[in-house]
């Protein structure tokens, strides 16, 4: 099912309706579209939209069209490298790609950060013949929150601008949703792939620690970061995982495991899937919205009635887990800052400074105490999923938040369903379950076991064979008007 | 005697200044916040008993494998 997709200026027939990798791939064999005309149409939807949702810090038109020629070519030769081959993506800016700067959205990053070569990641796209769009926006860093002070785009929510469109991976989120990208590369280390998702209505996937070499990415925390595909569909977040996955002796960090196929399975089958709810928690805060908690549950039945099935269960501690998470990760990454906050405070982003230096407020023996906790909660984890095959929650409390009615240190302490899984190193895909009356996207978190990332995405897939909402584009066409 | 905010502010200036730290006066609301958040986080950490040091500690020896 495909919902019309409007562009500026004389819009084509043959790529106003293409909406996913699966859909753009079959126009492209077809012989319906080509990848030149579907990267000018995607590259000029970008330009027009940049300046009102902030989706990228550099569109690379030269290299997405050098690319975009070089696959048609390939199509017209009868060479085929496989479901990427000329589509548009988006990657996020503190991942390198060869010749193209690398800023994390930051003035302290030199922006010849990386060296000449692409991340092993980048590379893996770049050979499965994939055309890069831009190096979408991020938070400074992967922390914190956009600073519109330091001259870098700030993005904003396409299904409201007034609205936070989540980080950190906010350009690869907002360019999914809006149609300037089939989908990218973020980054996750406490939901930077799967906030970006759920506020902006599509599919993304925290994959488990180390599946994907993340040697060239600007580290956050060493031992929670991950880079995850973003796209509509869990479908094309499978087609995106099948070239990311695998193990590279430049990434100390990454699994020499076997990768699977990811799409073999994707059948709509969810026969005999057992699903684990965890309530406490995850389904009965106060600040958790009704909205939100109604739109998991209805989901999980619709699973249930393709034929899985679902229990209550309890995780204890969860919301320790979530602090832990976050103390891990400000520790790791101030260690990493550290010399660059002595010599140079002011060139960090006014909401950088204080998120950062939180790891220096942290003792020694917090950390330990954290890495001690985090090995009880994986534990208890990896008991829970020896009785259930995933487990089910929202992926956020609430739908986006006004950006201008947000406090970066009051969010700290609010519940948060992400980072629990980052500190495990389990995978977890966040997909769309509908909308708030508000006509906001809501959205629940499918959790699995480790490197059981096929068995998550076949979840999500079943779920939306049977529904549309993660087809659903915003109403950008009033910004083209607005910014033109 | 001191406040508990009092203190908070002196312990924040002296890690500040340990660590050779120099912010703006305008970050100063955002670092005590970030402080005494980040103090909140730790002690919550900290209370769950089963993951408290025991000899021999089985947990964090678990870690390093």
């Amino acid at each position: 099912m495909t919902t019309e997709l409007a562009t500026p200026g004389e819009e084509s027939a043959a790529t106003s309706t293409i909406l996913t990798i699966a859909d753009a791939g079959e126009a492209l064999r077809s012989g319906t579209t080509t990848s030149v005309e579907l990267t000018t149409a995607m590259l000029e939807k970008a330009t027009a939209l940049n300046p009102a949702l902030g989706a990228y810090v550099e569109i690379t038109s030269d290299l997405a069209l050098e690319q975009a020629a070089a696959a048609d070519a390939a199509f017209a030769a009868g060479s085929d490298a496989g479901p990427l081959q000329g589509i548009p993506l988006a990657i996020k800016d503190i991942i390198k790609v060869a010749g193209v700067p690398t800023t994390a959205n930051s003035r302290i990053l030199d922006p010849a950060w990386g060296g000449d070569a692409d991340a092993p990641v980048v590379a893996r796209l770049r050979a499965a013949g994939s055309v890069f769009i831009g190096k979408s926006t991020t938070s400074e860093f992967a922390l914190g929150m956009p600073d519109a002070d330091k001259g870098f785009p700030v993005p904003h929510n396409p299904w409201d601008v007034t609205r936070t469109p989540a980080g950190s991976s906010s350009g690869t989120g907002v360019a999914t949703a809006a149609g300037l990208a089939f989908g990218g590369l973020g980054t996750d280390t406490g939901g930077s792939v799967r906030g970006p998702a759920t506020v902006n209505g599509h599919s993304g996937l925290k994959v488990t620690f180390g599946r994907v070499p993340k040697a060239g990415v600007v580290p956050l925390g060493y031992s929670l970061d991950s880079i995850g595909p973003m796209a509509r569909s869990a479908y094309d977040c499978a087609l995106l995982l099948q070239v990311m996955a695998g193990y590279d002796a430049a990434d100390p960090n990454a699994a020499d495991v076997p990768v699977p196929s990811y799409t073999a399975g994707l059948d709509g089958s969810v026969d005999g899937i057992k699903i684990g709810l965890p309530i406490p928690y995850f389904f009965d805060h106060d600040q958790l919205d009704p909205e939100v908690r109604d739109g998991v549950l209805s989901a999980v039945q619709a699973l249930v009635g393709l034929g899985a099935t679902s229990t209550e269960m309890e995780l204890a501690h969860a919301d320790k887990a979530q602090h832990a998470n976050a103390l891990i990760l400000v520790g790791e990454a101030y260690a990493y800052h550290r010399n660059n906050m002595v010599e140079r405070w002011t060139t960090y982003g006014k909401y950088t400074r204080p998120g950062l230096v939180r790891g220096m407020f942290y003792t020694a023996a917090d950390y330990v105490q954290a890495n001690r906790f985090r090995v009880l909660w994986c534990e208890q984890v990896a008991k829970a999923l020896e009785t259930y095959d995933v487990l089910i929650t929202p992926s956020a409390p609430t739908t986006a938040q006004v950006a201008a009615d947000m406090n970066p240190s009051q969010r700290l302490l609010q519940p948060s369903y992400t980072g629990q899984w980052n500190l495990s190193g389990l995978p977890a895909i966040c997909i769309p379950t509908g909308f708030s009356s508000e006509g906001l996207p809501l959205s629940m978190q499918i959790i699995g076991k480790p490197f059981a990332e096929a068995t998550v995405l076949k979840i999500a897939d079943a779920y939306q064979r049977i529904t549309d909402h993660h087809l659903q584009v915003p109403p950008v066409d009033a910004l083209i008007t607005t910014a033109a | 005697m001191h406040s508990i905010e009092e203190e908070f502010g002196n312990q924040l200036d002296l890690a500040l200044e340990s660590n050779g730290l120099t912010p703006l006066p305008e970050d100063r609301a955002a670092l005590l916040k970030a402080f005494s958040t980040g103090r909140e986080q730790a002690a919550l950490v900290f209370s769950v008993a089963e993951a408290r040091y025991e000899e021999p500690d089985l947990i964090f020896s678990a870690s390093l494998s």
